[in-house]
């Protein structure tokens, strides 16, 4: 027995003398040529952006080659811990603008502060930017947000007799109506873990899901009056409006919809492409009677909408600090955001909003619309937590099923507020 | 393959323990053959599960979070983060689930899977060739691929069994969620993971019986046992070792099961109500980056383990001695 | 244990219950490749696709057709390989000791591989991770392998251990009372006996390798080193909209190799109940 732990104690002293040894490399401080890794995530950022940015970085840097590598969207903050804490961390990394919080107050990433303003500065979409600093330091520049639009059934809202809604009661009481004058068939579709769709429901009647105090504690607020208003709105649409499973996400949500089993359907605005024309690209049945508008507010105009999006930032552990801030001063270019707007992204600069392109420019202007109002969760270095740990999913779950509110928002705040707090 | 055990076990007295045979003469000098045949897997062992184990006990007493993984200094908290999982009622509540969980799929992949290994040795060639064909194709198919599968076939709105059940009792199942309510969720769950589990018991356990030498089983059927006879007198104490390897390695992974439920977490059910611990570790140490009580946690579950399986490690050992 | 039954009632009892058997085991197997068959569009349809009524093998060509196919195959098989032949090694090994012989660490030994399978592996993922990045492992193929290995091992081990105990001594001695030396009445009587254990051990260690997919995520996080179930888990999210009819021939593609494992050391399996009848 003495023998192996002694062996265990050799193989375990050069196993700390190893890991001690590498992982001390210095980065470069000038920029030699070399390869440049950038990690993008999905297939949000189109073809053309991408040729561009490899074009130019290595016209820009000679002798430098940058290579993009495909992550995806599921895993990923697993995959980014490991990774940008490693001695093979990629150069630069985009993330969800939800997670960004999570790496930023780790220490994962560089600070992009001496090159703030070459990316833009004020000009960046400010709630991106909140999600992207910590500590008053910019860690992971905006990338590019979505929004969130409405599409309906203009024949199955003639047939009803209801008009498009100007307010957010009358989008409820639309939606009650319509699933009642067309038996199976949802007159908004809301499964129960679609929590996006949920979220301007509690903004528009004053409520937030967590508010941060002065001495920097968090406080979920779901149970506050003006939220379960909005809880219940969700509930009224969930139970009274939609055939959705009570269980189900709002992945895939467009197939009801254009097999004319959902009247209305909200969504983010490419989801406009798989509406009108189906995976074998033939024409649905609804491709000309697709309507949309931006999900009015409780006052008329459009409701604060959930922004989806991406930030980018560059690892603290990059061997190419330098190659790795010209790249992103590239991506952060007018150019390069213009084609992503093109592609119908909204691009990270506010300036550039009008250039956002769809199908329609009717669309466009909707998404410019909705846009405008985003809002983002909390910004909260464990709010990454709470996603992961699905309770917002949960709730609504629980809400879908006709739970009581108040006691599913009191328990939910309590989890969030836990988590938030560390 | 020159020092024996084998003449020394036959000739020394049965009665004698392991002691009385470790201090003959034989057993003093340094056994050099076992340790040289242990050194290579040792090796392995050591320094790629030893090691991470190691630094897994320290982290649980510790502070360790994401800011740790990207270099900043652990602090050191004794054992705040035991009583904080302990003291979690969530915790006992994932533990409970998936302790019931466990006994529900071991019972069931410990009957089917000797069941059907009892087949495979009843069956002509054809049909052994069929069978054995059919159980490798559902034992190779990775957990995600069959949960997504299978999750399909539960499937609230497209769902065959619905459909199945619609067109069979007459009421319309279609939008009946098998995955909302947490007994059904299990009860799905049970199926997917039994369904994998089955082949390799059912393999192992074929394995072990074709061990059982021919000559002794045409012996017990000429002085006239019956079947179940035989196979109750004569197989099983011959497979007994494989067995309890068996029940043993399926209690550890059911209690443990991670994929299949992670992956059916995903496409439906509330998932605070249908966590067991392997989700729930995976959730608290790579999803909330929070190391420490992952950590801790694993422990406690080593712990727990230990304790389930206690009794069948005994009385394998204890059947090892006497062999 | 080759007690066939001679009645006719009984074969056929015998032969419905296989049947049923094989219909519950390949029943989701037939539904992955039915729906790598069938169009997109039809595979989330209120109207069941019983079998492919609308053939096609667009998905394939379109799975087949990714770059990464290549490199991803070569990898797994390499890794797997890798895994298959150093585990059945080690194992075999180390189950010899520790049946055949007794030590003093003997005990201790099996307990504490017993114990090291308790351990939830999802637990030790960042561990490992940096126990390999100090050595500059990651994104290695003999990196994962060690990996693999050490984690196949406690449980190849403790199996085999399982069916060396299970050979009886006696048997060897038997045959050196007929004339053979040690080794002799080892390879010609014990192994072969050993042979199905080995063969189901080693298939196992096969498709833990190959279709791990936790450990892979985080160690080859580049696109050359990727594994097949790392490539597979793309097509999930290649596009906006899951094309689940090429994933499910993605997975297709992906469980073939191993059902050509399983066929080759099938025969082994049944020559194992043969060498038992014709032993020395």
């Amino acid at each position: 027995m003495n023998r192996k732990l002694g062996a265990v104690a050799l193989v375990g002293a050069s196993a700390v003398v190893l890991a001690g040894c590498a992982g001390g490399g210095t980065p470069n401080d000038t920029p030699e040529a070399a390869e440049l890794r950038v990690w993008l995530v999905g297939t949000d950022t189109p073809q053309e952006a991408r040729d561009y940015l490899v074009k130019t970085f290595e016209e820009d840097n000679p002798g430098s080659t940058l290579v993009i590598e495909e992550q995806q969207w599921t895993g990923l903050v697993d995959k980014l811990t490991t990774s940008l804490s490693s001695n093979d961390s990629p150069d630069i990394v985009e993330m969800g603008n939800t997670q960004a919080p999570a790496f930023t107050s780790s220490g994962a990433l560089l600070s992009l502060s001496d090159i703030e303003d070459q990316l833009g500065g004020s000009d960046l979409l400010p709630g991106f930017v909140q999600a992207g600093s910590w500590d008053d330091t910019l860690y992971a520049a905006p990338y590019y947000s979505g929004s969130r639009v409405v599409f309906y059934n203009t024949a199955m809202y003639e047939q009803a007799g209801v008009a498009v809604p100007t307010t957010l009661d009358e989008y409820v009481s639309n939606g009650v109506a319509l699933a009642t004058a067309l038996p199976g068939v949802s007159g908004v579709y809301f499964p129960g873990k679609d929590w996006y769709n949920a979220l301007p429901f509690i903004w528009e009647n004053g409520g937030e899901i967590a508010v941060q105090g002065s001495d920097g504690t968090w406080e979920a607020q779901l149970s506050s009056p003006e939220s379960q208003a909005g809880l219940a709105q969700v509930q009224e649409l969930m139970t009274k409006a939609s055939l959705a499973p009570k269980d189900g996400d709002e992945a895939e949500g467009w197939v009801p919809f254009r097999t004319e089993q959902s009247a209305t359907y909200s969504a983010p605005s490419w989801a406009y492409w798989s509406i009108i024309a189906d995976e074998d690209q033939a024409a649905t049945p609804v491709a000309d009677i697709t309507g949309y508008f931006a999900l009015p507010g409780m006052d008329g105009g459009a409701a604060q909408v959930f922004a989806g999006g991406s930030n980018v930032g560059i690892s603290a552990k990059s061997q190419n600090p330098e190659l790795a801030k010209s790249a992103l001063e590239i991506m952060l270019s007018d150019e390069y955001q213009t084609i992503l707007a093109g592609a119908g992204l909204v691009p990270a600069k506010v300036s550039l909003g009008d250039k956002v392109a769809a199908a329609t420019p009717e669309l466009a202007a909707v998404i410019a619309e909705a846009a405008a109002n985003a809002k983002l969760t909390p910004a909260s270095p464990n709010w990454a937590d709470v996603e992961a740990q699905g309770i917002m999913q949960d709730l609504f779950v629980n809400i879908a099923n006709g739970g009581d509110i108040a006691t599913l928002a009191a328990d939910a705040d309590a989890k969030i507020t836990d988590i938030l707090n560390g | 393959m020159t020092t024996v055990t084998a003449p020394a076990a036959s000739a020394s007295p049965e009665t004698a323990g392991p002691d009385a045979r470790e201090q003959s003469p034989r057993r003093r000098r340094f056994p050099w053959a076992p340790l040289a045949l242990l050194t290579p897997a040792l090796i392995m062992l050591v320094v790629f599960i030893g090691w991470p184990l190691v630094q897994l006990l320290v982290m649980s007493f510790q502070e360790f979070g994401r800011a740790q993984i990207f270099g900043a200094p652990p602090g050191f908290v004794g054992l705040d983060n035991y009583v904080a999982v302990l003291t979690d009622a969530e915790f006992w509540a994932v533990l409970a689930r998936s302790i019931a969980l466990c006994i529900v799929s071991v019972v069931a992949t410990m009957v089917l899977g000797i069941l059907v290994a009892v087949l495979l040795t009843k069956l002509g060639a054809v049909m052994r060739t069929a069978v054995s064909v059919a159980l490798l194709l559902a034992w190779a198919m990775p957990a995600l691929t069959a949960t997504i599968v299978w999750g399909w076939i539960f499937d609230t709105q497209y769902g065959l069994v619905n459909w199945v059940l619609t067109r069979v009792t007459g009421t319309d199942w279609t939008g009946h969620s098998w995955l909302i309510d947490p007994v059904s969720f299990y009860a799905v769950a049970a199926i997917i993971i039994t369904w994998g589990a089955v082949p390799f018991v059912a393999f192992t356990a074929y394995a072990g019986f074709t061990q059982v030498p021919d000559e002794v089983m045409e012996a017990a059927s000429l002085d006239g046992a019956s079947g179940f006879a035989r196979f109750r007198l004569i197989v099983v104490p011959y497979v007994r070792s494989i067995l309890l390897v068996l029940l043993i390695l399926q209690i550890i992974w059911d209690l443990r099961v991670f994929a299949q439920i992670y992956a059916l977490q995903s496409i439906g059910g509330v998932r605070a109500e249908t966590n067991t611990i392997g989700v729930y570790i995976y959730s608290v140490s790579m999803a909330s980056g929070d190391l420490g009580a992952g950590g801790a946690i694993s422990v406690i579950l080593v712990a727990i383990l230990l304790l389930i399986s206690g009794y069948w490690i005994r009385t394998m050992l204890r059947q090892e001695e006497q062999s | 244990m080759n007690a066939r039954p001679r009645r006719r009632s009984a074969r056929i009892l015998l032969n419905l219950a296989a049947l049923v058997v094989i219909a519950f085991s390949v029943f989701p197997v037939y539904w992955m490749v039915n729906t790598s068959l069938l169009p997109a569009s039809a595979v989330r349809s209120a109207e069941p696709h019983w079998w492919p009524d609308q053939f096609t093998l667009s998905n394939y060509q379109t799975a087949l057709g990714d770059e990464g196919l290549l490199t991803a195959l070569g990898n797994s098989v390499a890794v797997t390989a890798i895994t298959l032949v150093a585990a059945l090694v080690f194992a075999f090994l180390a189950a010899l000791a520790v049946s055949r012989y007794r030590f003093r660490s003997r005990r201790s030994f099996i307990i504490a591989i017993l114990v090291v399978q308790m351990i939830p592996a999802e637990a030790m993922i960042i561990s490992v991770f940096r126990m390999l990045d100090g050595w500059y492992l990651i994104n290695t193929i003999i990196g994962l392998s060690f990996v693999y290995i050490a984690f196949v091992l406690p449980f190849t081990i403790w199996t085999l251990r399982g069916f060396v105990a299970g050979v009886p001594v006696e048997l060897e001695e038997a045959a050196m009372i007929d004339g053979c030396s040690r080794a002799g009445a080892f390879w010609r009587v014990t192994f072969p006996l050993l042979a199905p254990g080995l063969i189901a051990t080693g298939v196992f260690a096969f498709i833990q390798a190959w279709n791990e997919f936790v450990f892979a995520l985080v160690i080859m996080t580049r696109p050359e080193s990727l594994t097949l179930p790392i490539w597979l888990r793309a097509f999930v999210q290649a596009t906006k909209a899951t094309d689940w009819a090429v994933v499910m021939a993605a997975s297709t593609i992906m469980a073939i190799p191993v059902i050509v494992f399983f066929l080759l050391v099938n025969r082994r399996m049944t020559g194992g109940l043969v060498a038992g009848a014709v032993k020395g």
